[in-house]
């Protein structure tokens, strides 16, 4: 078993909403980020800005585990890689060494608490009780592995059931992430990445991804993918239909 | 007005998408790790060259930088210093893949065997004991300390070559160039063990320096050429190095300091003797060079972008 992550990026629509759910299922500190959605500009006049949300990649061979000089960071069985920040010595190898920089040191000025000069709120309290988050260690994404954990034990499948699945892909409106087991050929995941010719971000570099990603500009940019058109129309659509929901419900007022 | 409006606020999103600097390790408290890679390749250096002449005086100022400069900045570096303990056997196996854990194990192999080699070659105490004993203590433990000194100087060159998404870095030659660094470090530094009267010889040190220095201009040279056509990511670096942003620490600190006044003073000191003055100017400046060497090396560390777009980086 080892899951992964597939981002179609036809599908996604930019909103962000990946990044706000990770932050408030794992209460994360102000400046810390563990997905992130990167901005990218074409040399195309005119042409949008393209954006793919990032994430730790939980590498097969990932670096991070061989360097790590505490044996902090771990790879589990099922394929995820994780920080034990009770161990974690802070030494920062593993973020230059991770070459997709998907890694954070959380620094006292990236913990200035949500209301910075004020108490804590009950929120962050609360919080801190579930995660931690010490102050002078790396952090990262870990594919949410406690609800994975805690939906196994339940006998509900992740990637399929809501409760036992990542938070950001159970938020993800436009469906774009999907998640689920890549040693199973015949799993979503698995399906996709064959079907639609997914690529890994840098496979040169040995590290084998379990985040992979569909897009028909970037990438393999097979000729069964969509175009860029098509892939702003489905963009424009989903707008829309979005647009129209919101005047469904707030037009009523 | 609306595309600007909008580009200013992804501004903060391009993250990874063009080459990106490396900032954990010569920025704000990383500047702890360039002084420590320094005073590692100082004190290695040191050991190794006064292991060569057997200088006392020359081991006990390498040994002390390396356990009273480098080992407490790079420990005081951490997130949580006090956690140290744990990248040590029995808490950690991880010397078996990570350079780092190595590092620290030479280190403090070198801290342990460099203390007893120094405690029995202690003229008095050798001579308390008897030489008999004493010499045989001595230079087994040299030996150890000298394999340890060896792996502590270039230990810095594996783990910085290890890392696959700064090409600049991921090159062969970075650990060979830490080592050699280190020696001409040493040869320097003993020569100002000699000049303060301890027991090396400075005319030997200031030929062995002139030596190192020729076979390091070449190394840099070669290393800066094989990294420049490595990728298009390396390239930038090689071109912050010569005409960017790090350039005056290039120029001004690594060749004018490092390479141009060593030699120079080298060169006086083949058509006569060189003044204590100019030796002593050539310690300082080949001791700033190497601060310049470290710092150069860790500020053009740039990473590949993430998009496979821009792979050709």
């Amino acid at each position: 078993m080892r899951w992964g992550m597939v981002v179609n990026l036809i599908k996604c629509t930019r909103c962000h909403a990946c990044i706000a759910a990770c932050r408030i299922e794992h209460f994360l500190p102000m400046g810390m980020n563990w997905p992130r959605l990167i901005a990218w500009e074409t040399d195309v006049p005119g042409e949008e800005l393209t954006t793919i949300p990032v994430r730790c990649n939980q590498c097969k061979d990932a670096p991070c585990v061989e360097v790590c000089p505490a044996e902090a960071t771990k790879k589990r069985e099922d394929g995820i890689v994780y920080v034990d920040n009770d161990i974690c010595v802070g030494c920062r190898y593993c973020i230059i060494a991770c070459p997709y920089q998907n890694r954070t040191f959380l620094s006292r000025d990236k913990d200035p608490g949500y209301f910075p000069g004020y108490e804590r709120t009950r929120f962050e309290k609360a919080g801190r009780k579930i995660y931690p988050h010490t102050v002078g260690t790396t952090e990262k994404c870990d594919f949410c592995m406690e609800r994975i954990d805690a939906g196994l034990a339940k006998g509900l499948v992740p990637g399929k059931d809501r409760e036992a699945t990542p938070a950001c892909v159970n938020t993800c409106q436009a469906r774009a992430l999907t998640f689920g087991d890549l040693d199973d050929p015949e799993s979503e995941v698995s399906k996709l990445i064959k079907e639609k010719n997914a690529f890994q971000l840098h496979p040169e570099y040995g590290t084998d991804p379990s985040v992979y990603y569909i897009d028909g500009k970037i990438g393999n940019a097979p000729s069964n993918i969509a175009p860029r058109e098509e892939q702003t129309a489905s963009h424009m659509q989903h707008l829309s239909t979005m647009e129209e929901r919101a005047k469904q419900i707030f037009g009523k007022k | 007005m609306s595309r600007m409006a909008t580009r200013q606020w992804m501004t903060t999103h391009e993250w990874m998408v063009k080459p990106m600097h490396q900032r954990e390790w010569i920025e704000r408290r990383g500047i702890m790790i360039w002084i420590a890679e320094t005073f590692t390749s100082l004190g290695a250096g040191l050991y190794l060259v006064s292991l060569f002449i057997n200088s006392w005086w020359g081991l006990l100022v390498g040994w002390l930088i390396i356990m009273f400069l480098k080992l407490p900045l790079h420990i005081a570096y951490f997130g949580k210093p006090w956690r140290f303990y744990r990248t040590l056997p029995p808490f950690s196996n991880a010397w078996k893949t990570s350079w780092f854990a190595r590092g620290i194990l030479f280190s403090v192999f070198f801290g342990t065997f460099g203390f007893v080699q120094l405690v029995f070659g202690q003229p008095d105490l050798a001579n308390l004991i008897g030489t008999s004993i004493a010499n045989p203590i001595y230079y087994t433990f040299g030996v150890l300390a000298g394999i340890n000194a060896v792996g502590t100087g270039i230990y810095g060159g594996f783990i910085m070559n290890y890392v696959k998404g700064i090409p600049f870095w991921n090159q062969g030659l970075l650990p060979v160039v830490f080592i050699l660094a280190g020696v001409a470090d040493g040869f320097g530094l003993t020569m100002g063990i000699g000049l303060g009267g301890g027991d090396a010889s400075v005319s030997w040190a200031e030929t062995g320096s002139s030596y190192l220095l020729i076979i390091n201009i070449l190394l840099i040279i070669v290393y800066l050429i094989s990294a420049r056509y490595t990728s298009e990511v390396a390239k930038i670096s090689v071109q912050e190095l010569l005409t960017g942003p790090s350039a005056f620490m290039f120029w001004g600190g690594l060749v004018t300091l490092g390479m141009v006044i060593p030699a120079a003073v080298s060169l006086v000191s083949l058509f006569g003797e060189a003044s204590t003055v100019l030796l002593i100017i050539a310690i300082v400046a080949h001791t700033l060079g190497a601060f310049a060497l470290k710092y150069c090396l860790l500020k053009v560390g740039i990473y590949r972008p993430l998009l496979p777009k821009v792979a050709a980086y």
